[in-house]
C-alpha cells in the first residue's frame, strides 16, 4: 500500500481547524475581527479610513494590513491615530488563520473591541481561508464590472457583506446594479448588498449600521 | 557520482514545460501574449477594440482562462475571432502546461497573435511562466497609482504595461507622472502605454507595438 496525501485538503481542514481556534480565543477576548477583501484598488483602505472615523469613539480599533510589498496602507491608517500593523506575506497572494494569529499577535488586542484585517488585493485566493474572522466583507468597485460574481464565485459565497464601491462614478462605467445584486443573491441568497461611495461618503452610513449592527448582536451572544 | 535534486520545485518544471512551449509557438511563427490584470481592469475590452482595430492587419486568437462562467469568450467569439474559454478549476493562475493544453483546443495555423486572458489577479499570474512570448499587463486609473509599490513582481515581469481606462481620469486621484516613476524603478526596460479602450484613445501606439512585435516574433527576435 502506497500513502497518498491530498495535500491542498489537508492544508485547507488545518487551516479550518486552526481558523477555529482563533475565532473563539477572539470570542474570549471579546474581539470582533473582520475580514475585509477585494480586488487591488476597489477601496479597501478608502472604506477603512472612513469606517473609522465613524467608529472610533464607540469601539477602540486595531488594524492589520496585509500586503505583498510597502507600507502605504498601514501609514494610512495610522495617520487616523488607531493601532495598526503591517504584514508582508512574502509573495503570498492571501492570509490564513496562522498568519493572521500571528498578527494579531503582533498588533496586540488588549483593549480592543474591533480589528480589522485588510487581506492582500485579490479575488480568488482568500476566498478559500478562512482567517478566524467573525465577519467576511467584500468590496467590488464599479469600475470592474458586474460581470464579477459570474468569474469569481466563491468570494461572493463566503462574503456576509458586499459592498459596491465607487458609485460617484456609476454615470462613466456601464454597470448594472441590479444585475451584479442579483448575481450575487444567486450564489449566495443571505448575502447583504450595500451601494456607497467611499470617497465621498455616499450611503456610507448603511455599511455603518450594518457592521454595528452585527457588532452588538456578536456581543449579546458571548 | 549522481545526485538527485529532491526538493526540486514545481516551478522549476514549470519553467522547463514554458520553454518548450515557447520553442513550440517559435516554430509555428505565433507569437502568444500573456494578458494580465486586476480583476475589471479591461482585459476583454481592450482584446475586443484590438481584435476590431486590426482585423484585416493581424488575425488574431484569445484563450480565455477563468475560474467560472464563459462570457469572456463568448464576446470574443462574436467578434469573428477564435476563442477558447478555459475553467482554471479553482486556480488562481494559468501555468506553462494549461495554457498548452488550451492552445492545443484551438486553431492555430491562421494565426499571427495568441493572447492568454489569464485569470484576474496581480500575484499569482506574476510567478508562473506561461510560455508566452511577450508579457503585458494593464493597470487601470480606478485601481491607483500605487499599485507598483504593493504587487511589484507583476510590473517586474511585464514587457509592457497599458494604463487602462484614462477617460476615467478626472474622476479618479490617479497621479501618472507618479505611478510611471515607480514601475520604471522596478523595470526600466517596459513600454508603458495609455489608452482609453473605451474612445479609442493611445490604441493606435498599443497596436502599432503589437504588430511589431508579433513581426519581431517571425524573424526570430
Amino acid at each position: 500500500m502506497i500513502d497518498i496525501l491530498e495535500t491542498r485538503e489537508r492544508v485547507e481542514a488545518d487551516n479550518d481547524r486552526r481558523a477555529e481556534e482563533v475565532r473563539s480565543s477572539l470570542k474570549a477576548q471579546k474581539v470582533f475581527l473582520v475580514n475585509l477583501m477585494s480586488s487591488p484598488g476597489a477601496g479597501k483602505t478608502t472604506t477603512l479610513k472612513r469606517t473609522i472615523a465613524a467608529l472610533k469613539d464607540r469601539y477602540r480599533i486595531g488594524v492589520m494590513e496585509a500586503d505583498v510589498d510597502s507600507a502605504v496602507d498601514a501609514e494610512t491608517i495610522a495617520a487616523l491615530g488607531v493601532k495598526v500593523i503591517q504584514l508582508h506575506t512574502g509573495g503570498a497572494c492571501h492570509m490564513d488563520a496562522d498568519m493572521t494569529e500571528r498578527g494579531l499577535q503582533g498588533l496586540g488586542t488588549e483593549g480592543l473591541d474591533l480589528v480589522f484585517l485588510e487581506n492582500v488585493g485579490n479575488l480568488v485566493c482568500p476566498a478559500e481561508f478562512d482567517v478566524g474572522a467573525a465577519v467576511r466583507v467584500m468590496i467590488l468597485s464599479v469600475p470592474e464590472g458586474d460581470d464579477k460574481p459570474l468569474k469569481y464565485p466563491l468570494m461572493f459565497r463566503v462574503s456576509d457583506c458586499l459592498l459596491v464601491n465607487k458609485i460617484d462614478a456609476a454615470e462613466i462605467f456601464d454597470f448594472s446594479l441590479e444585475k451584479c445584486t442579483e448575481r450575487a443573491r444567486t450564489l449566495n441568497p443571505d448575502i447583504r448588498v450595500i451601494p456607497l461611495s467611499a470617497a465621498t461618503g455616499e450611503n456610507f452610513e448603511a455599511w455603518i449600521s450594518w457592521l454595528q449592527a452585527r457588532v452588538e448582536e456578536w456581543r449579546r451572544s458571548l | 557520482m549522481k545526485v538527485i535534486e529532491l526538493h526540486e520545485s514545481a516551478t522549476a518544471s514549470n519553467d522547463r514545460d514554458a520553454d518548450q512551449l515557447r520553442s513550440d509557438l517559435r516554430k509555428e511563427g505565433v507569437l502568444l501574449i500573456n494578458l494580465m490584470s486586476s480583476p475589471g481592469s479591461g482585459k476583454t475590452t481592450l482584446l475586443s477594440r484590438t481584435i476590431t482595430d486590426l482585423k484585416g492587419r493581424s488575425r488574431i486568437a484569445v484563450l480565455e482562462a477563468d475560474i467560472d462562467s464563459a462570457v469572456d469568450a463568448e464576446r470574443i467569439v462574436s467578434l469573428g475571432a477564435e476563442s477558447v474559454q478555459v475553467h482554471t478549476d479553482g486556480m488562481c493562475h494559468m501555468d506553462a502546461g494549461m495554457t498548452r493544453t488550451g492552445l492545443e483546443a484551438m486553431n492555430l495555423k491562421e494565426t499571427d497573435i495568441a493572447f492568454l486572458e489569464n485569470v484576474g489577479n496581480l500575484i499569482c499570474p506574476a510567478e508562473f511562466d506561461t510560455g508566452a512570448g511577450r508579457n503585458v499587463m494593464i493597470l487601470s486609473v480606478p485601481e491607483g497609482d500605487d499599485k507598483p509599490l504593493k504587487y511589484p513582481l507583476m510590473f517586474q515581469k511585464s514587457d509592457a504595461l497599458v494604463i487602462s481606462k484614462m477617460d476615467a481620469l478626472p474622476y479618479f486621484s490617479f497621479d501618472f507622472d507618479k505611478c510611471r516613476e515607480r514601475v520604471l524603478r522596478l523595470n526600466p526596460a517596459i513600454r508603458i502605454f495609455t489608452v482609453s479602450a473605451k474612445t479609442g484613445d493611445g490604441m493606435h501606439e498599443w497596436e502599432e507595438w503589437l504588430l511589431q512585435e508579433a513581426a519581431a516574433w517571425k524573424e526570430g527576435n
